[in-house]
């Protein structure tokens, strides 16, 4: 086994909060972020509600156009080759060093640092270029407009602007890209192969990237927000949408031990004790059954970890509220972890976030993190009947002022991608 | 010779608006969210230009184009009305933003440009002269000829250590070079004494050699199968030469010339030298003396003489 690889940053830009205080204040408080989205309000659109970020505007194609907090300033030729979640994760970049209290020449300009990252592209930009195509011509694209655009546009531009020069990449797994990102990202550092990485998840989150989930029946039809989003609920009917970005900063336990003795105030989420995944090999858009696939990831990341099922606290499942999905977790949940009350925490933050596909991995990987080092576990909201296939799976609704030691996050994507990640407590 | 012009206009596209016409409201309403970012006048002259035809409008379109692209703090040098200012080197333009700027331009003018005719419009002055032969259906100028000091030595008879050109641009229609003065020149260890000063006299001189290399580069004589021969360019004469300003090691000369008559044997121009934005040395008129050989002919020196390549770049070359 080589190095150890610790969490010693994190960024967020989410619907329920744009940095690392007003996120745990949500967990704690379970304020979900899910409004009536102003998109969706047209009769034509038989979906209502999502979880936008707030305090960003990203509607207008034209990227000057876009506002955001006033804490972030992004010059033209940095915005104009971004889509709408390349500024949510440029803002959670910025984050992310500071909380790292990494120097600038940790960040760019150094070998050793490294950034993976995912994202789905931005359907909104490509909509929109192509629409140019068709209508002005070939040559009136924007010359930024593939860049901004397409699967991969998260990686290029933070990348570029960050000055990154280890390893770089972007991945695609649907909803289970960036816990890929993630894993890969801790086996470059266990390798050797670089002393930081970036793990970065994003997605646009609007009407273009959320709506047409609809036409594959995956997205909720309720009209309540504080309801709409309520895995393991007898009656959930498909997911919210939502967008913004994650980003962890992963070291080394060498590279922290260096910057601590050069004097920087670096403080530990967590640490990052192994992964595992599996795929299902059954259908393109709908999970096994029996959860196979995320069965068997759950067992690899435990064992790469070398720790017994018994050892883990709380799992952030990927639960989604689709009537399909939650089940199958629920039951690769029971067959990992056995029947009976004495298993881990179960709870699903989709409830308040909504689901943020490529977003979703890093995003609850980092939910997981403040659970490790805040000594919470998030509960799982919206809940009024508990689907009955969930008993004897310790679901909690209320967030719990307990500290898990070991904390499991799962993600499932399209194709029967499975991932799982264990973290544990910096302390232990 | 506009009606001359608009005869050949096939090059601009169908929607070229070299005769006046009506603009839809819809298109108008498309214009002003096109230029939203551009200061009004630049709505007002693009309007102006595509209702009415009127190709004085221009410069202020593309003035006014190249100005929403560049960095806030780069656009006091474009109200300098300086055309040598460079895209790249002098506003930080990239190629992304030029294709960011052409196409702004295409929507403003409603014309198309292919991406052949961008190469070699390094100046400000270039894309002006560039949209207004576009606009008025001309064919473009022939682009301007980018040299490199390896370039320049190989074709000029004057050399090292009396050659005050570096990288230069040279067209049909004029010539441009920078020279930086170094604080190595020979002649600045006497001029003066404990404190070298460029002497106007190689002001004058440089001036002359930015001539000279536009004979041999930009220049075409008429008579069909000559080129100008480098060995017959001489000096005659010059007229109102004024030196604005002492120039010292360090500072950058930013040459042009411009032809002003032309007749064999005498060919005549106007040149100017600037320090970044200060003008330096100006000269109404510089005259030369130059005569032909034939192209056949024109290889003098049978080694590697008409192959200008940088493999053949000896400062002994005689010429090219």
């Amino acid at each position: 086994m080589g190095q150890r690889v610790f969490i010693t940053g994190l960024g967020l830009i989410t619907s329920i909060g744009n940095d690392v205080p007003g996120v745990i204040a949500s967990l704690r408080d379970l304020r979900h972020g899910i409004q009536l989205y102003p998109p969706f309000e047209p009769e034509s659109v038989p979906v209502k509600v999502a979880a936008p970020v707030r305090d960003f505007d990203t509607a207008s194609n034209d990227p000057e156009d876009w506002t955001y907090p006033a804490a972030y300033k992004i010059r033209r030729e940095v915005i104009r080759g971004m889509a709408p979640h390349g500024v949510y994760a440029w803002c959670a970049m910025q984050q992310a060093i500071a909380d790292a209290a990494l120097a600038e020449s940790d960040v760019g300009d150094n070998a050793d640092t490294g950034l993976y990252a995912a994202s789905g592209g931005s359907p909104q930009l490509m909509g929109h270029m192509l629409g140019r195509m068709h209508k002005l011509g070939v040559m009136r694209c924007s010359p930024l407009g593939i860049v901004a655009a397409i699967s991969g546009t998260l990686n290029f531009n933070l990348v570029a602007h960050f000055k990154i020069k280890g390893p770089s990449c972007g991945f695609s797994s649907a909803c289970a890209s960036s816990t890929h990102a993630l894993g890969y990202a801790y086996d470059d550092l266990v390798l050797g192969r670089a002393k930081r990485m970036f793990v970065v998840g994003a997605e646009d989150g609007n009407l273009d990237s959320i709506l047409p989930f609809a036409g594959m029946r995956a997205l909720s039809l309720s009209r309540d927000p504080a309801t709409a989003s309520r895995p393991f609920d007898a009656a959930r009917d498909g997911f919210v949408g939502t967008g913004g970005a994650a980003v962890l900063v992963l070291e080394t336990e060498a590279e922290v031990e260096r910057r601590k003795s050069a004097g920087a105030a670096v403080s530990l989420y967590g640490e990052v004790a192994g992964w595992g995944q599996a795929s299902d090999g059954h259908n393109v858009a709908i999970s096994h059954p029996e959860g196979e696939g995320l069965a068997l990831a759950m067992r690899r990341a435990l064992a790469a970890a070398q720790l017994e099922p018994s050892a883990v606290d709380y799992i952030n499942a990927h639960a989604t509220s689709t009537p399909i999905g939650d089940l199958s977790e629920i039951r690769a949940i029971k067959a990992v972890f056995g029947e009976g009350g004495a298993g881990p925490k179960v709870s699903s933050t989709k409830a308040l976030t909504g689901h943020g596909l490529s977003l979703a991995g890093a995003m609850e990987s980092a939910f997981c993190a403040l659970a490790l080092r805040e000594g919470f576990i998030p509960g799982s909201a919206h809940i009024t009947q508990l689907d009955p296939e969930c008993a004897g799976v310790n679901i909690p609704r209320q967030t719990l002022d307990e500290a898990p030691a070991v904390a499991l996050n799962n993600s499932s994507g399209f194709g029967g991608a499975n991932v799982s990640v264990v973290l544990k407590r910096a302390s232990s | 010779m506009p009606d001359a012009a608009q005869s050949t206009s096939q090059t601009v596209s169908s929607g070229t608006p070299a005769a006046p016409k009506d603009l839809s409201a819809e298109k108008e309403a498309e214009l002003r969210e096109s230029l939203k970012r551009c200061s009004a006048a630049t709505l007002e002259a693009a309007l102006k230009f595509l209702k009415t035809g009127d190709v004085e409008q221009l410069p202020t379109v593309v003035i006014g184009v190249i100005e929403r692209f560049v960095d806030p703090d780069q656009r006091a040098k474009l109200q300098e009305k300086d055309d040598e200012l460079r895209l790249i080197e002098d506003l930080g333009i990239d190629s992304l933003t030029m294709m960011e700027i052409v196409i702004l331009v295409e929507e403003a003018l409603q014309m198309t440009i292919n991406n052949d005719e961008l190469r070699n419009l390094r100046t400000v002055g270039d894309i002006k002269v560039f949209i207004d032969c576009k606009a008025r259906g001309l064919p473009p100028p022939q682009p301007a000829k980018f040299l490199p000091v390896e370039q320049i030595v190989a074709l000029m008879p004057i050399q090292p250590p009396f050659l005050f050109l570096g990288e230069a641009s040279v067209s049909s229609a004029n010539a441009s070079a920078k020279y930086k003065i170094t604080g190595q020149e020979f002649f600045l260890q006497g001029h003066f004494k404990n404190n070298p000063v460029l002497p106007a006299s190689i002001m004058l001189e440089a001036l002359g050699q930015l001539a000279v290399l536009y004979l041999l580069e930009g220049y075409e004589p008429t008579e069909a199968g000559k080129v100008v021969n480098a060995d017959q360019i001489f000096f005659t004469g010059c007229e109102g030469v004024r030196v604005h300003r002492v120039c010292r090691p360090g500072d950058v000369l930013s040459l042009s010339i411009r032809p002003k008559r032309m007749k064999m044997p005498l060919a005549t121009f106007e040149g100017t030298i600037r320090v970044g934005q200060e003008k330096a040395a100006i000269a109404e008129e510089i005259t030369l003396t130059f005569g032909l050989k034939d192209a056949a002919t024109a290889v003098v020196a049978p080694s590697a003489a008409d192959a200008p390549s940088l493999s053949s770049l000896p400062t002994d070359t005689p010429q090219a």
